[in-house]
């Protein structure tokens, strides 16, 4: 795996050159512009050929990433799960994302980075999920169209093998995006109250699922993973979003690839298995009979 | 306007603001007390659960346990006085009763391993721990709303309204402790 990382790190290294260069071409040729403007936008010449260079740099980064979510990591993630699957090409379904209820429908729908398996005997699926809004702005030239990137971030969906009595969602921020009557529960735990909105069609199946222990264990979760954290159960499924505007399993462009990114990408998995226990899908109780 | 007018409409308002004020509350209340009393019915469903399944744990653990088959007898004897017509202390005491009930299984249990081998016994064992579940979730659902009620009727100036509409203090469902351990099953 040395070998194999030492040669992705000397490929990263040869495009982040040529990105770097690039950028400071660019730079240079900007304020040759600026300053020699009275003799003519000559500057340009150095912009231009430096940009063009930059971007066969981000191209070549890119198509990198893609080799290296195949041809490395998903050894890595197939060998850390469960019967894992790891295919970066694919991703969940609009409708799998929808089926949160917590998420709104987006303008723009990109999923990647398909992962599935079992932790701890539990089937999941998940993938890195990208959500755009459309915006149009009237301006005095005409109108501008622009997208805003919502949500990034992943989504896990968990089998949970026991139908709940009722529906239950615990969000960070934001509402359920549904018809269903849900209505605001205020649980024991005042911290909880404060952290997470609690939002059930049945009060007493939500502290009949959100047992003290459940309720430490995803204020820990919260506490160990930035970004707002959505919980949704809905019939024998456990959804969670994480929204963390960050792209999981992709290569960070100026980071040294070695060892400890692997360690970095194993405790993102490692998110997975904590879930898992702190759910406590684990149980028998919760278990297909 | 009218200067006249104008205290009038002051004088209304200052007249109208405590009354819609003293609705509000009084109205918050009740919806509240209707929240405990729903919670107290999810109390009595869980206890009545609980009992069913029990009643069944027992007859499966007789059979073996030949020697506490008395003590386990009573529990059928039980059956007319069912959470619905207890009050709170006495559905705590109904829920004691129970968990005693419970360690003797655990004790017959240990003591004729046999029963552990039983399809039945064991199915038993999983159900009454998801009602001990569903016991838990309402008794916390409960006493949550309990707690939201007292802290109202002792809070200024809502404890007004609650005085004036004679709401006292609700009594929270206690688990005891030392039974709590002992509902405990290892199997």
């Amino acid at each position: 795996m040395n070998e194999k990382l030492k040669e992705f790190q000397g490929l990263k290294l040869q495009h982040e050159k040529k990105v770097k260069m690039g950028g400071i071409f660019a730079i240079i040729g900007l304020i040759l512009t600026v300053l020699l403007i009275s003799y003519g936008p000559y500057g340009i010449i150095i912009v231009i050929p430096s940009l063009i260079y930059m971007g066969i740099g981000f191209s070549g980064f890119r198509k990198l990433s893609y080799r290296f979510k195949t041809e490395v990591l998903a050894k890595v993630i197939v060998s850390f799960v469960e019967d894992g699957t790891f295919e970066p090409n694919a991703g969940l379904s609009q409708s799998q994302v929808y089926g949160t209820e917590f998420i709104k429908h987006a303008d723009r729908f990109h999923t990647e980075d398909y992962l599935s398996g079992k932790m701890e005997g539990v089937s999941f699926v998940s993938s890195d999920v990208k959500l755009e809004e459309r915006h149009v702005e009237h301006t005095k030239n005409g109108t501008r169209e622009y997208y805003e990137t919502y949500f990034l971030g992943r989504i896990f969906i968990f089998e949970f093998n026991k139908d709940f009595d009722g529906y239950l969602q615990v969000l960070e921020h934001g509402r359920p995006q549904s018809r269903r009557k849900f209505e605001k529960v205020k649980l024991e735990s005042v911290d909880f109250n404060k952290k997470f909105k609690t939002y059930s069609t049945n009060e007493l199946s939500a502290f009949y699922v959100l047992t003290p222990h459940l309720m430490e264990a995803l204020m820990d979760f919260e506490k160990n993973n930035k970004g707002s954290i959505s919980f949704s159960f809905i019939d024998s499924k456990v959804y969670i979003g994480i929204n963390n505007f960050k792209d999981t399993f992709t290569l960070k462009m100026f980071k040294v690839l070695d060892e400890t990114a692997f360690e970095e990408f194993q405790r993102e998995l490692n998110v997975i298995k904590e879930i898992v226990v702190e759910l406590k899908l684990n149980n028998d109780i919760f278990k297909k009979e | 306007m009218n200067p006249g007018l104008i205290i009038a409409i002051v004088v209304v308002l200052l007249l109208i603001i405590p009354i819609l004020w003293f609705v509000a509350v009084m109205n918050g209340l009740r919806q509240l007390e209707v929240k405990v009393e729903e919670a107290e019915s999810g109390i009595d469903v869980a206890l009545t659960k609980r009992f069913d399944v029990l009643t069944k744990l027992v007859n499966t653990t007789k059979g073996y346990a030949k020697h506490e088959a008395e003590t386990f007898e009573n529990v059928t004897k039980w059956r007319q006085g069912l959470p619905t017509k207890l009050s709170l202390d006495e559905k705590q005491q109904f829920m004691a009763k129970m968990d005693g009930v419970q360690a003797g299984i655990n004790v017959a249990v240990e003591a004729y391993p046999e029963l552990k081998a039983e399809k039945l016994f064991t199915n038993l064992q999983k159900s009454i721990s998801d009602v001990e579940e569903h016991l838990q979730a309402a008794r916390r659902l409960y006493n949550s709303n309990v707690s939201r009620v007292n802290t109202i009727i002792v809070t200024f100036p809502k404890s007004i309204v609650a005085g004036m509409i004679h709401m006292e203090k609700k009594e929270f469902f206690e688990a005891d402790a030392g039974k709590k351990e002992d509902v405990e099953i290892s199997f």
